[in-house]
């Protein structure tokens, strides 16, 4: 089915063609989203799409190195414990503010995820998803027995003042909502670029067939490496928001096993290597986690997840795409 | 002048050999075919040129340089484009999209890769398919994406690993075409084949492999009186018809 016209398009943006067809949507969702917390101002559903945020970010970041580049990593709580630890360590003991400490952990991050890939990217498919396992789970108990990050116990936050330069907000939940927002669209917008960039074409070429890439003059490790470089990136300063917005960092809380294959339950629903697979999935799993608990409490405690395994089954056997394919499938009918 | 030399090169897998002391040189312009029976070590000499399976011994020299286990991406780099026996196509991509994977070999941006992939699109007649799914297209067209890709990356030096495996008689004609059409172009072209039909009457040469060692070297009639060849691959039959046609 041909899709696209293949000639080359240069025409003015105006403000009609802005608001047609895909751009409308993103447009819609952005005013949704700004206005959400204005209209509903419980805390608690202000909360839960705070938490949608969080993890529509982290899952697209996620999606980046396992969706584009087919690389799976399970080690994603990695990077969301190393920005976590990073700003709550530097705030703490050197009294350097969150911003910078963001910035800290983002670059933490990247290292980290050097010293990670250089020698994983080696293997091939499963073997890279079972290595980054092994190391998520190592890289907890390390953290577990470290004194200087408070062990089990963690590293809490001094509670401050409200102020925007400690990035502490006690009156109203409204401006961590509206940081996460503009994270969250910062992201977006990257990988949208990146989609459309050499990189993200490299990326689902050495996914499709990393042989025939590598033929084609594709330095298969080095592209693996920058994709893995800024999916830790942009976990690590998630990370490093969601420390400043709990105020406590803990080895349970920010380096679980069950966070990484959280990101990949969240893209596999919402739907692999696209961009707003991510956002749908997080947007459906993560309120379904927050209203099972809010509403049932620790009786409802394993719920959330028998209905993620339904949903994987369902997607699986219907439409791999995940909700992504379903909405493809529904604009093909109705162009008929 | 010597685009391609092979000096004495030699694969072995767990004590068997795939190649033995092979030693071939391409010309540039050339059109040189490579045939041999299954397991003949043909596919694998390639790998060992392309670099995804370094040779055990021996060195391989692209323009002068030794280039012996380089790695897959700096061989390309370097001038050198394969397609693979067994299609490696991009499911997932566009066609469009296969061949922009190639020729953003030679830019960083899509927007000329995509120019240069429409190019070559309509050179090699795939251009009204450009916006199918790669994985969803035939066979024929599947071997097309294939050399599209690899000519798009803008190669000194082409090898074609069977291209014409598993198409009808008539689908055969038509890639004989194009590779004519490839060598007018000036590419040098390293070709391995089963179908003798397609290729006797374009290669300038031809070197035989058997059970991984060179057998014989030289033009088409060359090769195909030669009573060592019959013997091992083409058949007794298959030699007369072949010199009474000419």
């Amino acid at each position: 089915m041909p899709q696209t016209d293949s000639t080359v398009r240069t025409r003015p943006i105006s403000l009609p063609r802005l608001l047609k067809g895909k751009n409308l949507g993103v447009v819609l969702a952005i005013l949704f989203f700004a206005a959400y917390p204005l209209v509903i101002t419980s805390p608690f559903y202000v909360q839960i799409i705070i938490r949608v945020f969080v993890y529509a970010i982290a899952a697209q970041a996620w999606n980046i190195i396992g969706g584009y580049a087919g690389q799976v990593s399970l080690c994603q709580a990695v990077f969301f414990g190393m920005g976590a630890f990073t700003s709550a360590y530097l705030m703490v003991h050197y009294d350097i503010i969150p911003w910078i400490g963001l910035i800290a952990g983002a670059i933490l991050s990247m290292v980290l995820a050097v010293i990670i890939g250089f020698p994983t990217f080696r293997l091939v498919g499963r073997y890279f998803a079972i290595a980054t396992m092994g190391l998520g789970e190592i890289a907890q108990i390390i953290v577990l027995n470290t004194s200087l990050l408070g062990g089990a116990v963690g590293i809490w936050l001094p509670v401050l003042p409200d102020s925007f330069k400690y990035m502490q907000f006690h009156k109203s939940k409204l401006p961590y909502y509206y940081i996460a927002f503009v994270i969250a669209i910062a992201t977006y917008a990257a990988v949208a670029w990146l989609e459309k960039s050499k990189i993200g074409y490299y990326l689902r070429a050495i996914k499709a067939d990393q042989q025939a890439a590598e033929s084609l003059g594709i330095d298969s490790r080095k592209y693996k490496l920058i994709a893995f470089m800024i999916s830790a990136a942009i976990t690590g300063i998630i990370g490093g928001f969601y420390a400043n917005y709990v105020l406590v960092v803990d080895p349970f809380s920010v380096l679980p096993r069950s966070f990484s294959s959280m990101l990949l339950l969240m893209s596999v629903i919402g739907g692999v290597g696209t961009l707003w697979g991510p956002l749908y999935g997080a947007a459906i799993v993560m309120p379904l986690t927050e209203l099972t608990r809010g509403f049932l409490g620790a009786g409802g405690r394993g719920l959330d997840v028998m209905i993620y395994a339904i949903l994987i089954i369902i997607i699986i056997l219907f439409e791999p795409q995940g909700i992504q394919g379903v909405i493809k499938r529904v604009k093909v009918r109705l162009a008929r | 002048m010597d685009l391609l030399v092979l000096d004495k090169v030699t694969k072995t897998f767990e004590g068997i050999e795939a190649n033995k002391e092979v030693s071939i040189t391409v010309r540039e312009h050339e059109i040189v075919g490579l045939i041999g029976p299954n397991g003949a070590g043909k596919t694998t000499l390639f790998s060992c040129i392309s670099g995804s399976k370094p040779p055990t011994s021996g060195k391989v020299f692209f323009r002068g340089e030794d280039i012996t286990g380089t790695r897959p991406d700096v061989v390309c780099k370097k001038g050198i484009a394969r397609t693979f026996q067994i299609v490696k196509t991009f499911a997932g991509m566009t066609v469009l999209e296969n061949v922009m994977i190639g020729a953003l070999n030679n830019t960083g941006s899509p927007r000329v890769a995509r120019e240069q992939a429409l190019e070559v699109l309509n050179f090699t007649g795939l251009y009204p398919k450009r916006d199918l799914e790669a994985g969803q297209i035939t066979l024929v067209d599947k071997k097309r994406v294939e050399l599209a890709r690899a000519l798009a990356t803008r190669p000194q030096l082409l090898m074609l690993d069977e291209v014409c495996a598993g198409l009808h008689p008539n689908e055969r004609g038509e890639a004989v075409l194009l590779i004519e059409k490839i060598r007018e172009q000036g590419y040098t072209v390293f070709i391995i084949e089963h179908v003798m039909d397609v290729l006797m009457p374009i290669s300038d040469r031809i070197v035989v492999l058997n059970y991984g060692a060179k057998i014989a070297e030289g033009t088409p009639e060359e090769v195909a009186g030669n009573p060592l060849v019959r013997k091992a691959y083409l058949g007794e039959r298959y030699g007369e018809k072949y010199s009474a046609i000419r």
